[in-house]
């Protein structure tokens, strides 16, 4: 008895404590039922993600050829590193070893694996066109780091570089936006940027396909569970012609500027050229921050594309179309003649010519042989600026072309509406003058020149330039023109080239009918000559013109900016232009297509 | 309590076939063998009387102490640790038995004490009986079972009787203890482990992957269970320590909810069984042998599935009689032995 009183207190404690151990083992039975039977379908699923992995197999894309079927854009086949983050045992290591291989750095590639998120099973490219050497280091490397592996992947490819980078344009990773939209996409694919290979991005990517396989937590695959081929892109033809695209980059040079050409019966373009230009290899791997800042700090800004972003004032190759709309309004006849003494006083304000000693008498032919400003002022007053701008809009200035390229700028006709609207100050009549000769609130790009000149080409219809063929998005708008009318005009332009007085006789050589521009940068004061400039100050050049006269088969609109005079220096490089052209033409059987 | 003992003694031996497939030894058969000689040990040290271990109680402890100073120095050293012999084909883990020593020698020395309360001094060797040990263990080094001496002298004081005023200075103590441990002695991939709890996601295939993939595996197990063998999580190796630590997860997995409430009801049973021979101990040896065992086996169990449910931290504590490991089984079937004798003599003791 005694003995047990004395345990009495002992087994007080120990009561106690089996108790807390029955409680504890309670617990832990909720805590099993509340994983099993709770949320037993979640952990199943889990189970499932874990033994499940999607590999996403990307599409081949499309190549793109010009319409001889060289080709534009295509794909070189490169080899790439496969990363699978979560197989890594020690992700440091193996992004160290990715780092001393040369790709890039211990640091960016953190950065991308962070960016990219372990949630996602799926492999991410951590670097791609690798060397030989790479490769090599790798598969000597391979049991060490199973969660790397070399894969064949492609890269895009421009062979005509820089003389088609706009134009064709290049690609961009998917951004963030598309692919939370599109959560089934590659976060490693890439989608058109810029030019063709945006405006054609879905024809050209092909669907990517998928793979299921069954992954071991070692990442060996253990099977194929079902797969979905990818489809390839398919192959594009566009209109462009890669050699005249070639010739139209050696005729600028080192100058900024733009060519924009089209068939003038079709609206076909041939040539979309834009200078500085740069080289879209640049964008094909990954685009260093150096390499980018360069691109975008570069005071030529080489990433703008002049040919459909840049717009300018047209000078006087707008001429032809008031003459037109002098014409068609009988405002004038062809025998309709002004004195031009030089210049002209409207508003109190005294409109120079651009010849000095003026033109003196000159009927329409002559006013757009030898571009007579006064004879256009006097023009301009009687259509004024409401008549103007209804006969621009008709031929397409002041709105986009329909080419379908979402870079592409409206231009400008000023009027007083939207003087009011936009500008938001009063119109002066003194700036109705300045859009008679193509000066002052009036913009346009070369595309949009080239399509105007198109009609004057073709007989009076509008046509749509495109790149891509397919009738039914290239509409072309017959504008009711007189042919008589428009015959005064194209002869006028004949006479541009092959007159004694015309601006453009340094093409003379040519079959070529067209009209020089000088568009001011800065208004020149009295005594002021245009020799006189800085350089960055110069006009801009224009030429717009086609070639044959009597069969016209190319429209080219070039500008040269800040090149000077327009006969000067803009007529001879379109000229060399006309050349290839036209030799090619002849080389091929039964004329071009 | 045979009963418990070989049902979970069967399911173990199930679960290791199942896992030997993945790990790739025959762990089988050596369990198996483990399994036939920890029975054999448990029925025999039944039968030894209570006296007689309380006077065998301080040659085994030094034995042990012995075997435990002698490994450090010619024990095989395997990841990172060195705490085990190699005899021919065989592995044994000194520190397992070492447990038993300790438990034997404290619970002798309180059966001779009497009183409500243990003196200062009288704590003070309880503690250092059982410190000696730990800090030896703790030398080759194995955390994992250090940590299971926590209880044997937790629980040896409590019985003994405490004030409370010791028992917050020791918390308080533990508390700092634990603070200081956390900035200045625990490794980085230690602090991960404790951190993923708080944050599961946190690291999920670094110190949060075991984690993981066991509340994977438990989790997908379901009401009944995916199949003996069939379980996605284990056949696939995404489960780690399929054998030791996280074997309960491949029970829970193959067997379900079903499964995993017979396994723990077979160690309620257990628990029941050394509590009713803590409750007909005569004497205070008894009493004590039984609650400090019972301590030892609850805490094992406890922290193990906290850890495999993803509760506690990653500790590398085995779940007795289940997990694979020959050192341990024995050593737990002789602790149970000796409890169990504690039951047999409950008649004779008078």
């Amino acid at each position: 008895m005694e003995i047990r009183e004395d345990l009495a207190p002992v087994r007080r404690r120990a009561v106690i404590l089996l108790l807390v151990a029955f409680l504890a083992l309670g617990a832990l039975h909720m805590r099993v039922a509340q994983l099993q039977l709770v949320a037993g379908d979640h952990w199943r699923r889990m189970a499932e993600n874990n033994r499940l992995r999607r590999l996403p197999l990307s599409a081949v894309r499309g190549t793109i050829y010009d319409r001889r079927g060289r080709i534009l854009a295509d794909n070189r086949p490169t080899w790439n590193l496969l990363l699978f983050p979560d197989e890594a045992h020690n992700l440091d290591r193996t992004l160290l070893f990715v780092a001393n291989l040369g790709v890039s750095d211990a640091a960016t590639l953190h950065d991308r694996v962070r960016r990219r998120g372990v949630d996602r099973l799926a492999p991410m490219l951590i670097a791609d066109d690798l060397s030989w050497v790479q490769v090599a280091r790798v598969r000597a490397h391979q049991s060490d780091h199973p969660e790397l592996s070399v894969v064949a992947g492609f890269r895009r490819h421009y062979p005509f570089a820089a003389a088609t980078a706009h134009a064709v344009g290049h690609l961009r990773l998917v951004s963030e936006d598309e692919l939370a939209a599109e959560p089934e996409l590659d976060p490693d694919a890439r989608v058109g940027a810029t030019g063709i290979e945006a405006l054609t991005d879905d024809f050209l990517r092909g669907d990517a396909g998928e793979r299921w396989v069954v992954v071991s937590a070692l990442g060996r695959q253990l099977g194929v569970v079902r797969e979905r081929p990818a489809v390839s892109g398919k192959d594009l033809a566009v209109t462009l012609d890669a050699e005249l695209q070639q010739v139209a980059a050696a005729a600028l040079g080192d100058r900024a500027g733009a060519v924009a050409a089209i068939e003038p019966r079709t609206g076909a373009v041939r040539i979309l050229y834009s200078a500085p230009s740069f080289d879209p290899e640049l964008f094909t791997g990954r685009l260093s921050p150096v390499a980018w800042a360069e691109l975008v700090d570069d005071p030529r800004h080489p990433l703008q594309d002049r040919s459909l972003q840049g717009t300018y004032p047209p000078g006087s190759t707008i001429k032809p179309f008031f003459a037109l709309a002098g014409l068609s309004d009988h405002l004038v006849t062809p025998r309709t003649t002004v004195t031009c003494t030089g210049s002209l006083t409207l508003y109190g304000h005294r409109f120079r010519c651009w010849r000095r000693g003026g033109h003196g008498r000159v009927d329409m032919l002559q006013s757009i042989e030898a571009s007579c400003d006064v004879y256009y002022y006097q023009l301009g007053q009687k259509l004024g600026i409401e008549g103007m701008a209804r006969w621009l809009a008709r031929f397409g200035f002041g709105r986009r072309s329909g080419i379908g390229l979402p870079s592409e700028a409206s231009g400008l006709i000023g009027t007083p509406e939207w003087s009011r609207r936009v500008r938001g100050t009063p119109w002066y009549p003194g700036e109705a003058v300045s859009v008679s000769i193509g000066q002052g609130p009036v913009l346009a790009t070369a595309l949009q020149l080239a399509r105007a000149y198109a009609a004057l080409a073709n007989g009076g219809r509008l046509v749509t330039p495109h790149l891509v063929v397919g009738a039914e998005d290239a509409p072309v708008i017959d504008l009711g023109i007189d042919p008589a009318d428009l015959e005064v005009v194209t002869h006028g332009l004949e006479l541009v080239v092959h007159g004694n007085h015309g601006t453009a006789r340094s093409l003379g050589r040519l079959p070529v009918a067209g009209k020089t521009g000088t568009a001011q940068v800065v208004r020149l004061a009295d005594g002021v000559d245009s020799s006189d400039l800085d350089a960055n100050l110069q006009h801009h050049a224009w030429f717009v013109g086609w070639a044959p006269i009597d069969d016209p088969r190319l429209v080219v609109a070039l500008i040269v900016e800040h090149g000077g005079g327009g006969g000067s220096v803009a007529a001879p490089t379109a000229g060399a232009i006309f050349e290839a052209a036209l030799s090619s033409d002849r080389s091929v059987p039964g004329g071009a297509g | 309590m045979i009963l418990a003992v070989v049902g979970i003694l069967g399911a173990s031996l199930v679960t290791q076939h199942a896992v030997s497939e993945v790990v790739g030894t025959q762990l089988l058969a050596r369990q198996l063998l483990w399994s036939c000689a920890g029975v054999l040990v448990l029925l025999g040290l039944s039968r030894v009387r209570l006296d007689l271990y309380a006077q065998i109680a301080p040659a085994v402890y030094g034995l042990a102490l012995i075997a435990l100073v002698a490994v450090l120095f010619v024990g095989e050293a395997r990841a990172g640790t060195r705490g085990w012999f190699a005899v021919g084909p065989l592995t044994l883990q000194p520190s397992e038995f070492a447990r038993v020593a300790t438990i034997l020698m404290v619970a002798a020395w309180l059966g001779r004490r009497s009183g409500a309360r243990l003196s200062l001094r009288e704590a003070t060797v309880t503690a250092g009986l059982v410190a000696l040990s730990a800090v030896l263990v703790a030398a080759e080094p194995d955390l994992g079972v250090t940590l299971t001496y926590l209880p044997v002298g937790a629980a040896a004081l409590w019985l003994g009787g405490v004030p409370r005023w010791a028992w917050i200075v020791m918390i308080v103590v533990a508390l700092v203890a634990g603070a200081a441990a956390w900035h200045s002695v625990l490794k980085p991939f230690q602090k991960e482990r404790v951190l993923t709890l708080l944050d599961p996601e946190r690291d999920p295939y670094g110190a949060g992957y075991q984690v993981r993939q066991s509340k994977i595996a438990v989790g997908s197990g379901g009401v009944v269970g995916q199949g003996v063998g069939r379980g996605s999580q284990s056949l696939l190796r995404y489960l780690p320590a399929q054998h030791t630590d996280f074997a309960f997860a491949v029970w829970a997995e193959a067997t379900g909810f079903v499964g995993a409430t017979g396994l723990m009801l077979a160690y309620a049973l257990l628990l029941y069984r050394i509590g009713m021979a803590a409750a007909v101990a005569e004497n205070r040896l008894g009493l004590v042998l039984a609650i400090l065992v019972g301590s030892w086996l609850a805490f094992q169990v406890v922290v193990n599935l906290g850890m495999v449910l993803g509760l506690l931290p990653t500790t590398g504590i085995t779940l007795p009689l289940f997990s694979y490991g020959g050192s341990s089984l024995l050593s737990t079937c002789a602790a149970l032995g000796i409890v169990q004798s504690v039951w047999r003599h409950r008649l004779v003791n008078q």
